[in-house]
């Protein structure tokens, strides 16, 4: 079998697990966003939390996702949830970061007229800091979901979701009929999501970054 | 919000003290000063002063060490201070435009703030763009980045306008434009001040800049210590000591010359005078004698008379005073008129 004819042949079972790859990231890109994006506007003023919350970020990415899963499996067992969990928490770092640098990076002097004018500090810092920060915090998420669209497929080691599956099947059989299929189709399925991302993430900024910070100089 | 609601409102700081934190001493150290309602009042000094601390004492972003500040009789110390700082507008060297906002927006942000109704917003924007000479059809919906410095700098007085609040803080707000844009602005905005009327502090290190606003000057040293606080005219006929001379420089008198129009000397003969060089009534006596001397004559005319060295000598309080007997047209250093007109042609 080639490996289009391959493909054709697998498509239902193709199909499901590349849908529930990309659902495993949604999801968890989605709950880092919001996590990720609140935590750096409650400590980007504060450098005791700021640090504390970039430490921690930074630490739980220096965990080999294989050892993560595996620590997790006690807790919240096989599957989905603790595929969830640590893709979340790798998401983090990234978000984070880049919204504590976007908003402080925020000229001092814009928000000292808003403040100036009598906009309070939570009015400067959400209708100020975060609109001129949001370019640098969408990049954040960005490349938050490039990461663990990859470590998603390692999810399969504890029975999660997407097409790590295809790929650690055909490594494990390597040299038997249709290994090389299955690792090529997981490996191109997970390419084309990426892309895919990508290109969401690319509306996504043309429809979320204010104009007037498009427009040229 | 203070007694006043458009027009200026008198501004009083009492012993005012901001020490900051870590520093050795004060940087503003026990002012005392009285901003008397509806007068444009410079603080000049050089950087490092205190000009922006005191200034900012008074918006209450930076909260003072000690003292009193009242503006229009009410003790601001006891304000909420954003509400407080909704009635007093602000302009700052850097501007500050949000650049994610539209020029219209960015100038209705206080009225939008203070819970006006969109319509009227909407008709305040359209006034205000015309007021500071941007044609709100080409400019309400444009964002800061597409502005040239300028016209940015005459958004940022704008949007300090915007509310129609009866004082007015300025930090160099014309700091950051080229020498002609400066000018230009300079010369706007004192028009647009005989109009309004609001009480203004104007903080600036360029004392030529003080002379043209001021209604009063405030000469600073460090610590914010007030060296003279007068008139330009009084300050450049008068200084207090050597530093305050040392602001004016070598040229006080041709700085007065510029305070002064032909229209407010005397004149020394019929308007319009044929054969002299003319100039316009409004003029300055410092453009007036650049003119003069171009002409290598010792005297101008205009609509509202001649004008004549000596006059203009007097004017300044320099010079021989002229006796009745004589006619004042032989100043030795110029030559007579008649022939320079006709070499000058
Ligand atoms: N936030 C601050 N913290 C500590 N020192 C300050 C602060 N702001 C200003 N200063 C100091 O106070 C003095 C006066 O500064 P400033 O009011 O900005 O002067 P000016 O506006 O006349 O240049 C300077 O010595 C400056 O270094
Ligand atoms: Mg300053």
């Amino acid at each position: 079998m080639n490996f289009s004819e391959y493909v054709v042949s697998r498509w239902d079972t193709l199909s499901l697990a590349a849908a529930e790859h990309v659902l495993a990231v949604a999801i968890a890109i989605g709950v880092a966003a919001l996590v990720g994006i609140g935590t750096g506007l409650l400590v980007h003023e504060t450098p005791k939390a700021r640090n504390a919350s970039l430490a921690l970020s930074a630490t739980i990415l220096t965990v080999p996702s294989l050892a993560l899963l595996t620590l997790l499996i006690p807790l919240t067992g096989l599957g989905w949830g603790s595929t969830l969990i640590a893709l979340t928490a790798y998401a983090l770092l990234p978000i984070i970061r880049n919204t504590v640098t976007g908003l402080n990076g925020v000229d001092a002097t814009t928000v000292e007229a808003g403040r100036g004018m009598g906009m309070s500090r939570a009015r400067v810092l959400m209708k100020v800091q975060l609109p001129l920060a949001w370019p640098l915090i969408l990049t954040g998420v960005r490349v938050s979901t490039q990461m663990i669209i990859g470590i998603a497929a390692i999810a399969a080691y504890v029975d999660g979701p997407g097409l790590g599956t295809q790929i650690f099947e055909g490594l494990s059989r390597l040299g038997s009929v249709n290994a090389l299929n299955a690792t090529l189709a997981g490996t191109l399925g997970i390419v084309v999501i990426a892309v895919l991302f990508d290109l969401f993430f690319y509306a996504v900024r043309q429809l979320t970054v204010p104009r007037g910070l498009r427009v040229r100089h | 919000m203070f007694d006043t609601e458009t027009e200026g409102a008198r501004i009083e700081l009492r012993a005012l003290t901001k020490h900051y934190p870590g520093q050795p001493a004060p940087a503003v150290d026990n002012v005392d000063l009285d901003i008397p309602a509806g007068e444009l009042v410079v603080f000049v000094g050089p950087s490092g002063c205190g000009k922006t601390t005191t200034m900012k004492m008074i918006n209450r972003l930076v909260e003072p060490t000690s003292g009193e500040i009242r503006i229009g009789g009410k003790d601001v110390l006891s304000l909420q201070p954003d509400e407080l700082r909704r009635h007093i507008g602000y302009a700052i060297q850097q501007v500050g435009l949000f650049p994610h906002l539209t020029i219209g927006q960015n100038i209705g942000l206080v009225p939008k703030l203070l819970g006006w109704p969109a319509a009227r917003i909407a008709a305040r924007v359209e006034e205000l763009l015309s007021l500071v000479n941007l044609e709100p059809s080409l400019f309400h919906d444009r964002y800061p980045r597409q502005l040239s410095g300028g016209q940015q700098q005459r958004v940022g007085v704008a949007r300090a306008l915007a509310a129609d609040p009866p004082v007015m803080l300025m930090d160099e707000p014309f700091g950051a434009t080229d020498p002609i844009t400066r000018e230009h602005l300079q010369k706007e905005f004192v028009r647009l001040q005989k109009r309004l009327r609001k009480t203004i502090i104007f903080v600036t290190h360029d004392f030529e800049e003080a002379i043209k606003l001021g209604d009063r000057i405030v000469v600073l040293r460090e610590r914010s210590h007030i060296a003279q606080y007068d008139t330009p005219a009084e300050i450049l006929a008068r200084p207090a000591d050597d530093y305050v001379a040392g602001f004016v420089g070598q040229d006080a008198t041709l700085k007065r010359l510029a305070l002064l129009r032909v229209e407010d000397v005397a004149p020394a003969g019929p308007p319009q005078q044929a054969g002299l060089p003319q100039v316009a009534a409004g003029t300055s006596l410092r453009e007036a004698l650049d003119v003069m001397i171009a002409h290598g004559s010792d005297r101008c005319s205009s609509p509202s008379g001649v004008l004549t060295y000596t006059a203009l000598c007097g004017a300044v309080g320099t010079g021989r005073p002229s006796s009745p007997g004589r006619e004042p047209e032989a100043v030795p250093s110029l030559p007579a008129p008649e022939k320079v007109v006709a070499g000058g042609r």
